[in-house]
């Protein structure tokens, strides 16, 4: 450079290098994540630097904690975990995807072709997969069949085989739980809650509403069934006045007096539920639930114990908001003028115990709007493997229902999409370009490939099967445990739409952004100072 | 020109500086065994009647000798991932069944061991973990056929004690004897009318120091490490109240001041505040209370429950005192108040005793029985109280177990030899590769006789063999007699396993292998700031950068 005009620190690799740099980089992601494709994919352990174990298989979770600084890697990695963000899957094959691009543009660079070019192939084929793609599309009637199997799909690839196709039927469950007809689905509206021991049963779908805690006075009672429930926010303690206050006395006859009134105004609110409570519960077998999300202090407690309410104090915001959804009624915030409309209803209350922690369930009621998914694991890192795969399972889940479609899985859309693109480079690109087209075909062979070697087969031999079985024109995708070809309908392995339309366009936006740095600039330190 | 930027080639150039990773075969896979191995040898020796203690100082600079595998590998502080997994198989089980902890740590290290000659064998991950997992199942299929001993009544004494005896042996040999009775009569005195509703907490254990252990007894009620703060020292047929308040005079919350105008007013200010209480401690002491206990008594307060006769008992502990309630039945009192009829409990027998040379309040319930009881545990040493207390803990879980499921196996090794067998068995008629998995899996169950009998001093390749013998005559219950060194019937013998304890123990050492196998690469990110960590031990011998 005739002029410096950078700091002397700082540095800089230009044209073919940069291309260079990239590319490599690109192709190192690929190599870490390729191993954890499928359901067959190794996993990984990470450990963090207080020594905490993670084990996964996720991409997502890959990408997120491994610390990634190369820019190029963090670029992608970035783009990924967008990916997951937008629709909950397809991070590993999405990083797979660019990888590949890139490689198979590699090899045209060599051959001295100018990236543009290539960009500009990638661009077209890119357009005409997401054309395309809405031919493939296989409409879906939101039977629960079809839902349980992309869920299936989706956890198979994260978690071992048993677990996957218990959690399958449970996700579905839930999410058609809390699905209103032409409302957004929200999962938040769908808890999800740990536990620590095995022995208790396996992880279920509980249909009502799991809280973290418990009621806190020992003569409550630990399991009311046919419960009315109260949700309230009506502090039941005593509240210090906001201004500094004292009281003067002369004798202890005065302070008691006044220990009396503090407690008054307390108590005043606590019996005014306990008229609501005998108003709607005397002479029945019904029952009495209070779930405050402020506190109530133990003479508080006391009352309320005695009566033979169950209370719980402090419950978190968002549950006193799926608890009224779950059980029905409204929320309170005063204690005057309360009527037996703004009650919930459950069938059944109770209390588990488990590792001094207490949990309370609410089950059994009428029409739930949230539910709970209740993960059960013998140790920190599997029940956090769960929670990351009910995540996904559940996103699955929604975007089958809000796609009402979903397309066939096992590599088989990605052999179909290669196969169309072919034809369509033969048919309608001319020049340049069709290399570009071609290379854009060749990359999607990676994932049913990468499958294939997960699972332990000849991946040419796989892709080559395919590839026969495609020009038949039948559908086909890789059946893992033979490594022949399969129908994947007929199997019910299915992909969402919405996860692989965010693929083809991420991935085709990414490479061709990469392969158009020309230069990598990374400021130094001005060694002036 | 600048130097041109080119970051490093490989994973390494990806990741942040300070992060290293292992992968492959050789690298993640047989390393994380060597580890595991290191770790579960360690843990094997204090197997079993005769197994060796160990003597740890942790971090706190606390000395623990223990042959209690929980303990052990609690208080290693195993920092190798992978052998971190075998300890959190075995934390799992501490809460899971609260016994069997050694059992899945040697189990898992010898499948770990086997894995890793079927992997130098040539087959890879996959099959060994499918092969291992398909073994695990069929394992706890045929664990059920295994049931030699039922205990029918679990509220007999003599036939839970037996029952509880291998449990107690296996850490506190030569003890079973006398501890065994005493949990027996513990666990069965507290034991609900539904049995399932039996909780582990009911059971106490106040550790004396001083005395021997054939000293220890059973006390049917409460025993708090402290006496009494008056005079009284002994109550019969006591009226408990207890309060969670302190016991004095009320306090607003509001923070209050006394205004006082002259010296009257002062000396009338005391007065109205002595009369005050006394009028409350009068009515407490019309109802009929005796006994009071209570956080914190205030000084005056205890000069009117002395003019009063009530015993005074300080109790610092929500959880102590939530205990005393229990144990005489009385409500505890949130205020200071009189209590009604209801809310006051019931003691045969209050009284301050001194045992050694501690003091402590003793709640008897003699005659109508209490839902606590308290194991008053006497040794010579702080070290063996607390080893015989984890020892107890264990039998008070595997009580608990049988709550639930009353079925034993045959111990003494008997069980896993007999499982080993049909496992060999089963391993012929499987087509594929994993007959080899299988068989291995089946081997490695044979580790747990070879330590009872390495622990024991005899040889161990022989006695195995011997035992094979039998087991291949059809005698499905021998198992090895320790003392003798000989082969014996575990069933006449009346050594037996819990069953649920090598259901959960098989259950959990084998998914905790094939994690550990299915594992190809670790990623550990730079050890975050903070303390130093401490010096690294045994177990996590290699996990320097590759």
């Amino acid at each position: 450079m005739a002029v410096r005009l950078l700091n002397p620190g700082a540095e800089v690799s230009r044209r073919g290098l940069a291309l260079h740099t990239t590319i490599s980089a690109a192709k190192g992601l690929q190599s870490v994540l390729r191993s954890n494709l499928g359901p067959n994919g190794t996993i990984k352990m990470l450990v963090s630097g207080a020594g905490d174990i993670k084990i996964t298989k996720d991409g997502k979770v890959l990408l997120d904690e491994m610390q990634i600084q190369n820019p190029t890697s963090a670029m992608i990695a970035r783009a990924a975990t967008a990916q997951d963000e937008i629709c909950g899957d397809g991070t590993t094959s999405t990083v797979l995807l660019i990888g590949e691009l890139l490689k198979k543009a590699e090899q045209l660079l060599i051959e001295g072709l100018h990236p543009r070019v290539i960009v500009d192939g990638f661009d077209l084929a890119k357009t005409e997969i997401l054309r395309w793609m809405e031919d493939q599309k296989i409409a879906t009637k939101n039977d629960r069949e079809v839902l349980v199997s992309v869920a299936r799909c989706s956890l198979l690839t994260k978690l071992s085989e048993k677990v996957a196709l218990n959690m399958a039927e449970m996700l579905t469950d839930a999410v058609l739980c809390i699905a209103r007809p032409s409302q957004p689905i929200d999962l938040h509206m769908v808890e999800i809650m740990s536990l620590m021991s095995l022995s208790s049963g396996p992880s279920r779908l509980v249909k009502g509403i799991t809280l973290d805690h418990g009621c806190r006075h020992p003569d409550m009672p630990k399991r009311v069934k046919n419960a009315y429930i109260l949700t309230c926010n009506i502090s039941m303690e005593h509240e210090k006045s906001e201004v500094t206050s004292g009281f003067y006395y002369s004798s202890a006859d005065q302070r008691e007096k006044m220990v009396d009134a503090e407690r008054a105004v307390v108590d005043g609110r606590v019996r005014k539920l306990i008229a609501l409570k005998k108003q709607v519960c005397d002479g029945t077998d019904k029952n009495f639930v209070i779930i405050n999300q402020k506190g109530i202090d133990p003479q508080s407690l006391d009352l309320l114990a005695k009566e033979g309410i169950m209370a719980l104090r402090r419950a978190k915001r968002r549950n006193m908001e799926r608890v009224t959804l779950a059980c029905g009624g409204l929320p309170v915030n005063s204690e005057e003028g309360l009527t037996p409309d703004v009650l919930g209803f459950a069938g059944i209350v109770y209390e588990e115990v488990h590792e001094d922690e207490k949990y309370t369930f609410v089950e059994n009621v009428k029409d739930p709007f949230s539910c709970t998914v209740l993960l059960r694991g013998p140790n920190k890192h599997t029940i956090t493997q769960m929670k990351d795969a009910v995540r996904d399972g559940l996103r699955a889940v929604k975007n089958t229902i809000e796609d009402g479609c979903v397309l066939p899985g096992a590599g088989g859309f990605e052999i179909a999409a290669y196969r169309h693109l072919r034809q369509y480079a033969e048919s309608s690109v001319t020049g340049k370009t069709k290399l570009g087209v071609v290379a854009f075909a060749e990359a999607l062979q990676v994932v049913p490939k990468t499958l294939a070697e997960t699972s332990g087969h000849d991946a040419l031999d796989s892709i080559i099967k395919l590839e026969e079985g495609c020009a038949k024109g039948d559908v086909v995708g890789l059946d893992l445990a033979t490594g022949e070809p399969l129908d994947p309908k007929a199997s019910g392995i299915y992909d969402n739409y919405i996860v692989k339309r965010q693929m083809v366009a991420l991935a085709g936006v990414i490479s061709t952004q990469l392969l158009l740095v020309d230069e990598i600039l990374r400021a130094g330190r001005d060694a002036s100072r | 020109m600048a130097p041109s930027y080119v970051p490093n080639q490989g994973l390494s150039g990806l990741l942040k500086e300070g992060t290293k990773q292992v992968s492959g075969l050789d690298d993640a896979v047989l390393r994380n065994i060597d580890a595991c191995r290191q770790l579960s040898a360690l843990v094997r020796s204090s197997l079993g009647p005769n197994g060796m203690n160990k003597m740890i100082v942790n971090h706190l600079n606390k000395l623990f000798v223990t042959s209690d595998a929980a303990t052990i590998v609690r208080e290693l502080e195993v920092v190798h991932p992978a052998a971190k997994l075998i300890v959190m198989a075995s934390e799992a089980q501490e809460r899971e069944v609260g016994d069997g902890t050694g059992f899945v740590v040697a189990f898992a290290g010898e499948l770990l061991d086997q894995a890793e000659n079927l992997l130098r064998m040539g087959l890879n991950t996959a099959e060994v973990v499918q092969g291992y997992e398909r073994a695990g199942q069929e394992a706890l299929g045929i664990l059920q056929e295994l049931a030699v001993h039922k205990v029918s009544d679990i509220r007999d004494i003599k036939s839970v004690s037996k029952a509880l005896t291998s449990c107690i042996a296996s850490k506190q040999y030569g003890l079973e004897g006398t501890l065994a009775p005493l949990i027996a009569k513990a666990c069965i005195s507290v034991m609900p009318a539904n049995a399932n509703m039996f909780s582990v907490e009911n059971i106490r254990v106040a550790k004396m120091l001083g005395g021997s252990i054939t000293n220890s007894t059973v006390v049917q009620g409460a025993v708090l490490l402290r006496g009494s703060e008056g005079t009284i020292k002994r109550v019969s047929d006591a009226r408990v109240a207890v309060y969670t308040c302190d016991f004095e005079a009320s306090q607003s919350e509001t923070k209050g001041t006394v205004l006082l105008k002259s010296a009257e007013e002062f000396t009338n200010y005391t007065k109205s505040e002595e009369s005050m209480l006394e009028s409350k401690i009068k009515a407490i002491s019309e109802a009929g209370v005796s006994v009071i206990a209570a956080p914190k008594f205030g000084e005056v307060a205890m000069h009117f429950l002395e003019k009063y006769k009530i015993m005074a008992i300080k109790c610092m502990s929500k959880f102590d005192l939530r205990r005393v309630a229990r144990t005489t039945k009385a409500i505890a009192l949130a205020k200071m108040q009189t209590p009604t009829t209801d809310e006051i409990g019931r003691g045969d027998l209050v009284q301050v005793e001194e045992i050694g040379s501690t003091k402590c309040t003793v709640f008897r319930q003699e005659k109508e029985g209490s839902r606590l009881a308290t194991i008053l545990l006497r040794a010579s040493t702080q070290n063996l109280l607390d080893d015989i207390d984890r020892a107890i803990d264990d039998a008070v879980n595997v009580f608990k177990g049988m709550t639930k499921d009353p079925r034993f196996v045959a111990g003494a090794g008997a069980c896993e030899l007999e499982l080993s067998r049909r496992l060999q068995k089963f391993a012929e008629t499987r087509p594929g590769l994993d007959q080899y998995c299988i068989s291995k899996y089946a081997e490695a169950l044979e580790v747990i006789p070879r330590v009872l009998a390495e622990t024991s001093g005899l040889d161990a390749t022989n006695m195995i063999s011997t035992l094979v013998a039998a087991h291949a005559a059809g005698k499905a219950t021998a198992g090895l007699d320790v003392e003798e060194g000989a082969v014996m019937d575990s069933v006449e013998a009346s050594v037996f396993d819990q069953l649920i304890v090598k259901h959960w123990g098989i259950k959990l050492a084998t998914d905790a292998v094939a994690t550990i196998l299915r594992v190809d690469q670790i990623i550990m990110a730079k050890t975050a700031g903070g303390p130093k960590p401490r010096d690294m031990q045994a177990g996590d011998a290699n996990d320097e950068a590759p």
